[in-house]
């Protein structure tokens, strides 16, 4: 008997999708604000909204696997592709580790609010310790990083329910029972 | 386990995270002492010594950040606002105008990541270049410009922990 693959193409082709997008997105999306991690806003909508779509184990992983790939190659970042493949690539580990934790219902605003937040901080905990594992200094400005860890928890819970909101609203379309027919 | 108990356990996890992270911060925030003519200087952690001519004769700290004025651009590669303080004024703060001469060389470095960036005063001191530290996201300063040679990310200066200033 054949083994059916974990994901299917259609599957690997919507994440793929979302991982393109979440590279374009912190291209092409740009806010006038000076606080860090906004970003996060875009990013972690795209993740959990990914993670809905395809409601498998793995799937936020493998977005941010391949975005993290795609915006290695492509320079972004400006701390090294090794600092941008990692910092991509655990936030859709960390989202997935927090979905799976949570019972993996990412339409939930609480659920979302939590994957968005903990995935947007797994990032940052990867450019500090890569920051700190090179010995670079600490903080010029006192609380520079707890305001810095705050932007990272505030944007992160913003985009997580950015995503459980859009998930709501593609059902409410129809787009998960167009989704079915197709399979 | 029921969903009040994983939702509990998801924010242990993140109070871990960010405490793992201001604890480390915090232990590694102790005071350093720097070598002087004087004797050992104890400085602020984070704070940037500045040399002239190898000596120890300032550091630029935090509380000093209060007497300068702010500056900003647009810059080109990813059209990022980058904002902070010009050098030249961080400069002015620690010496007189006639101890800095337009071909003298400055040296803004970063130990960490093994890189530096030599411009002359005169460089700096042209407001048009914005010469200038930008705060990075875990609190380092980056020195950034628009000046042409020294105006991509790929030359910017992160996590800086020392300015030399070659007065001979």
């Amino acid at each position: 008997m054949k083994k059916q693959p974990y994901f299917t193409t259609f599957e690997l082709i919507m994440l793929a999708l979302f991982s393109a997008l979440v590279v374009v997105a912190k291209i092409a999306l740009r806010m006038p604000l000076q606080l860090s991690g906004h970003s996060g806003i875009f990013w972690m909508a795209l993740v959990v909204a990914a993670a809905g779509i395809v409601p498998k184990r793995g799937a936020a992983s493998l977005v941010g696997l391949t975005s993290g790939i795609l915006a290695a190659f492509l320079g972004m970042g400006d701390l090294g592709a090794l600092n941008t493949f990692l910092s991509y690539t655990v936030i859709g580990i960390g989202s997935d580790l927090i979905l799976w934790l949570l019972g993996g219902d990412p339409e939930n605003l609480v659920v979302a609010g939590l994957v968005g937040t903990i995935g947007h901080t797994c990032k940052f905990l990867v450019k500090w310790a890569l920051g700190t594992l090179t010995g670079a200094p600490v903080g010029f400005v006192a609380l520079g990083l707890v305001r810095a860890v705050v932007g990272y928890i505030v944007f992160g819970a913003l985009g997580g329910i950015l995503g459980a909101l859009t998930l709501r609203a593609l059902r409410k379309a129809g787009f998960f029972a167009y989704l079915a027919e197709k399979k | 386990m029921e969903q009040k108990t994983r939702i509990l356990i998801a924010v242990v996890i993140l109070l871990l995270m960010v405490g793992i992270m201001v604890g480390v911060d915090a232990f590694r925030g102790r005071n350093t002492t720097m070598p002087s003519e004087g004797g050992d200087v104890e400085l602020l952690a984070g704070s940037i010594p500045i040399y002239v001519d190898g000596e120890f004769v300032a550091a630029f700290v935090p509380s000093d950040l209060e007497k300068l004025e702010g500056a900003s651009f647009v810059d080109d590669e990813e059209g990022k606002t980058q904002e902070g303080w010009l050098l030249r004024d961080v400069l002015g703060l620690y010496l007189s105008a006639d101890e800095l001469a337009p071909g003298m060389a400055i040296t803004v470095s970063s130990s960490s990541r093994e890189k530096s960036v030599t411009l002359t005063w005169g460089e700096i001191a042209e407001p048009e270049n914005f010469v200038m530290f930008d705060l990075s996201g875990r609190g380092t300063l980056k020195l950034v410009s628009k000046l042409e040679g020294f105006d991509t990310r790929d030359d910017w200066v992160q996590d800086v922990d020392q300015i030399e200033v070659a007065a001979q």
